[in-house]
């Protein structure tokens, strides 16, 4: 089996629901295909050039941030604006088909997540794939997500940023 | 035979009326206030008693569930898979099968507890009889509060601690049960099983606590002295007895031992783990090696020359690890018999023969006082001839294995915390162990061994960090405040007020694994930090140990820095595990004994004005045992909030309150007879935080109630508000739920409050006089007297 899409955490299989492999071209169909996506920050990328493409990424195609952990002050701090939330709680609320969303214009339909702790994002991922029918995950970090619906592959850093610097500038 | 019968106990009212008791033809005078208190609905609740309570809880704080996994592979029907909705061929789904998954930790953990306790109690009733009585002297008269409420009376002797655990093994049994297939079908009774599961680790807690305080003579909530901890505490050039585990009777009766031939100076006993605590709260001569960490890395060191195992938290290839430099293996309970021969009943010294030459691996001995004889012989008897195990590989070998590493990553990948172990095996090839010092300090490597179990070349991962580590044992020098046991009811009398009015903002309590990569000095932070804004912060087990070996700026422990004291800017150590009854048991006294709540068979009542009134909030940072599950559950169970670390979503289920859903926290005013406006106090009941400046935030905003005055709430606020700014750099967007009038507004943060609240429209509500989720009196008379017909 190829690594790269065994997850990062190999035991994290959880069972026969996958995530599909996607490179940025991919990712950006899916995010214009989205009609109100959300990225999901999380702090493992404080002060990281990820964490500079990530918000490149949010501007591009005028996308809401959620931060969590403590991301919000080192977004803020970059100037760059989000909601803090507890990452169990944006996942309680993104779960809720009927919830308003972060701008009050309706629920997400597209949940783009990066840099949030594997473990825990692993967690709330899976709790989206089973309770979340109504929306669709993607995961932007360098470890495969099999929990996401679509996630980037097992990456090395300078892989890694390549790809989100190609994301971040594709049309 | 002694014939005794309590006379108020019988039909006749003049014998009732003058409260007396015939025993053998004397009369003895009770006094009246050992009278039972009135019992109330709930004494020794069946499975479905507490039920309408549970479903209160759960209406406002919903089950959010994670799937650890996508199926269910409990019976032959399956594997079965429950994902896109699809249901078993039972018929359950997955919401259903996460919170079934959760009764069974729960109830693991439970029984873990509670088997604990009849080991433990049977041991002591054995040693001392049933009429022993229990006494915790006279500044404890609620000796066991969740005793009392539980099962509706007070506990005099140890005999009197059986019907409990008589009680609760009925009930596990019924919980358990409810697991099996085409039982239980919906989520939400699985989970108010889970909570009557958890509520029965609470008692079960307690029961052993009080057993061991009361027939062992542990402190019994005095002020406990500092014992030493930390691996540069053992000396080496002694015989070392290792105890791991949780039950303190296998290292009382090596203390015994050890006391009765006058050869305390001669052997080291130290421990992991709970062990190691109730040890030292028996005798404050024995040493606290550390946390379940240690556990790894102290077994290869070698330094220990017997290792006695008791039950929980022990490495299930404990004999084959200690094994590798020829330690002695004791086995002393029916929990973890690891294969080895029962020699209970052999002679000692025929026993110590075996061992020392070699011809058992180890031996199952179910009697305490035996261990102590066989450990110290075998101890003093082996220590010389293993003077040359003790020894790790040198560096200049581990140099030499670390280039044979391949570099395949696996490591890494394997790794719960995803920690660089390739990186430091790749620098010390280069003999440069700095990678290695890294993953070492602060037990960023809390030294699982997984690593080891995938390395394709088979490199001792976890001997190698412990000898690069060798340098640093010498200093590895701390202390732990020995377990006190109960707040006593003086302390409470003293602090019941300025915690339910808010002046004092909360109690927050530290309890079980510190499992996380520096997860130690992450709790001794967050302890420091509460501390030093005045809150109450109690701790116990692992936890406990962890924040023992961290020192502030000034080169001071904590525990050294602030006193044991029940108060504020008071660090309190309970205990081990079981101690943490006295949490939950804390805050029902403050109920009874500040707000004269009756506790006998009063459990709603109880409960409900924990949750509404009393600011405390448990922290279970690295969690990882079925045993937390029961604790968090539990304690959750009587409304006081826990929060785990992030890897604490992996229990599968949390309860997480909704703050977008203002109807969720409309709240009955009892005093004044009508629902009303309420606010998320507390928000959560059980959360995960991702890291620790989350986490910190997230238990200050905890720990505010509906029922803080005014001053406390401003208080409250203040440390919320204030954690904020430092962690995230703003005030916090949801200040305005908590602010029910102008006069809530913390004086320092005034001005910028007033504008957010401005911003929102905010508008002043009336501060519940009786906040509370139970019916009104009216409704609750109404409704018994519809049962009653």
């Amino acid at each position: 089996m190829n690594e790269r899409v065994i997850p990062w955490q190999p035991t994290v299989i959880a069972g026969p629901k996958q995530a599909l492999l996607v490179t940025p071209e991919t990712a950006e169909m899916m995010i214009q295909k989205a009609k109100r996506p959300l990225l999901v920050v999380g702090p493992i990328i404080n002060e990281s050039p990820a964490q500079v493409f990530a918000a490149k990424i949010a501007e591009k195609w005028n996308i809401s941030i959620v931060s969590t952990g403590d991301a919000f002050k080192s977004l803020t701090e970059s100037g760059v604006h989000s909601y803090p939330f507890g990452l169990v709680e944006i996942v309680n609320l993104l779960k809720d088909p009927d919830w308003c969303g972060v701008n009050g214009e309706g629920q997400h339909d597209l949940v783009i997540f990066i840099g949030v702790i594997y473990y825990i994002g692993s967690q709330g991922l899976s709790t989206l794939k089973h309770f979340a029918p109504h929306l669709k995950t993607l995961t932007l970090c360098k470890f495969f997500h099999s929990n996401a619906d679509a996630s980037f592959p097992n990456l090395k850093d300078e892989e890694w940023l390549k790809y989100l610097e190609k994301l971040s500038k594709l049309d | 035979m002694e014939h005794k019968s309590k006379a108020n106990e019988l039909k006749d009212d003049f014998w009732k009326s003058k409260n007396l008791k015939v025993m053998a033809g004397e009369i003895i005078h009770e006094d009246p206030e050992d009278l039972p208190e009135p019992t109330g609905p709930t004494s020794k609740p069946a499975v479905t008693d507490l039920r309408e309570w549970d479903m209160k809880l759960l209406e406002r704080y919903e089950p959010f569930y994670a799937p650890f996994c996508d199926m269910c592979c409990l019976c032959t029907y399956g594997k079965c898979d429950l994902t896109g909705g699809k249901k078993g061929a039972c018929g359950i789904d997955i919401e259903a099968q996460q919170a079934r998954i959760v009764l069974l930790a729960c109830c693991i953990g439970s029984a873990a507890h509670s088997g604990h306790a009849r080991h433990l109690l049977e041991f002591l009733i054995e040693q001392k009889g049933e009429d022993f009585s229990i006494d915790l002297g006279t500044n404890i008269d609620i000796e066991a509060p969740i005793m009392r409420v539980v099962m509706g009376k007070k506990p005099r002797t140890l005999g009197d601690l059986k019907e409990a655990l008589d009680y609760l093994e009925e009930q596990m049994v019924h919980l358990l049960s409810a697991c099996h297939t085409g039982q239980e079908g919906k989520s939400i009774d699985f989970e108010s099983k889970a909570l009557h599961a958890g509520l029965m680790d609470n008692l079960g807690k307690e029961i052993g606590d009080l057993a061991q305080i009361a027939a062992l003579n542990l402190p019994k909530g005095e002020d406990a002295p500092l014992v030493e901890l930390g691996l540069g505490t053992i000396n080496q050039e002694k015989p070392v007895i290792l105890c791991i585990g949780h039950n303190v009777a296998p290292g009382a009766g090596i203390i015994d031992y050890l006391e009765d031939e006058q050869l305390e100076d001669d052997v080291e006993v130290c421990g992991i783990c709970c062990a190691a605590l109730d040890i030292t709260r028996y005798s404050p001569g024995a040493k606290v090696v550390g946390p379940i960490s240690k556990q790894l890395k102290f077994v290869r060191s070698g330094v220990a020359d017997v290792v006695v195992v008791d039950e929980q938290c022990v490495r299930t290839d404990i004999l084959e690890e200690a094994r590798k430099n020829q330690a002695a293996v004791i086995a002393t309970t029916d929990k973890i018999c690891l294969g080895l021969p029962n020699l209970t009943d052999e002679d000692a010294d025929k026993i110590v023969k075996k061992l020392v030459n070699d011809e058992i691996e180890g031996a199952l001995i179910l009697d305490p006082g035996k261990v102590g004889e066989v450990a110290t012989k075998v101890a003093r008897k082996i220590s010389k001839n293993r003077e040359a195990l003790k020894k790790l590989p040198d560096l200049l070998e581990i140099q030499e294995m670390a280039k044979e590493c391949t570099e395949c990553g696996w490591c890494v990948r394997v790794c719960p915390n995803s920690q660089p172990m390739m990186d430091a095996v790749s620098g010390a090839a280069e003999g440069d162990f700095s990678k290695f010092i890294e993953l070492y300090e602060n037990d960023v490597c809390y030294t699982c061994g997984r690593c080891e179990q995938e390395c394709e070349v088979d490199l001792p991962l976890i001997s190698m960090l412990t000898k690069v580590g060798e340098r640093f044992v010498k200093d590895e020098i701390f202390n732990v405040r020995a377990g006190r046991g109960p707040v006593q009811d003086v302390e409470i009398r003293r602090v019941g007020a300025p915690i339910v009015l808010g002046d004092i903002p909360g109690v927050i309590a530290f309890v079980g694994c510190t499992n996380y990569p520096e997860g130690g000095e992450d709790v001794a932070k967050m302890a420091e930090e509460f501390l030093e804004r005045n809150y109450i912060v109690v701790t116990s087990g692992c936890g406990a140990m962890s924040i023992g070996e961290y020192r502030d700026e000034e080169g001071k422990t904590l525990y050294e820095k602030y006193s044991g004291d029940f108060d504020a800017k008071g660090l309190v150590n309970v205990g081990s595990c079981v101690s943490n009854a006295h949490i939950p048991g804390a805050c029902i006294k403050i109920a009874n004994i500040f707000a004269k709540k009756p506790l006998e068979g009063n459990f709603e009542e109880i409960a409900d004005y924990i949750l509404n009134r009393v600011g405390a909030c448990g922290v279970a940072w690295g969690a990882y045992s079925q045993k937390a599950a029961a604790i968090a559950t539990g304690v959750n169970r009587w409304g006081i909030p826990v929060v785990v670390g992030p890897h604490g979503t992996k229990y599968r289920r949390l309860f997480l309150g909704r703050i977008d859903q203002p109807e969720k926290w409309k709240i009955n005013d009892l005093r004044a007879g009508k629902v009303v406006e309420g606010e998320p106090a507390p928000e959560h009941l059980l959360y995960a935080a991702e890291n620790r400046e989350e986490a910190t935030v997230v238990i200050a905003k905890l720990c505010i109630r509906p029922n803080d005055t005014s001053k406390g709430r401003q208080i409250k606020l203040n440390h919320y508000l204030d954690l904020h700014k430092k962690y995230f750099g703003t005030l916090p967007d949801d200040v305005y739920k908590f602010v029910r009038n102008e006069k809530d507004i913390p004086i320092t943060y005034k001005k910028e409050v007033v504008k957010l609240l401005e911003e929102v429209g905010w508008a002043p509500r009336a501060i519940p006089q009786e906040p509370s989720l139970m019916k009104f009196r009216e409704d609750r008379k109404i409704s018994d007297q519809g049962d009653s017909k």
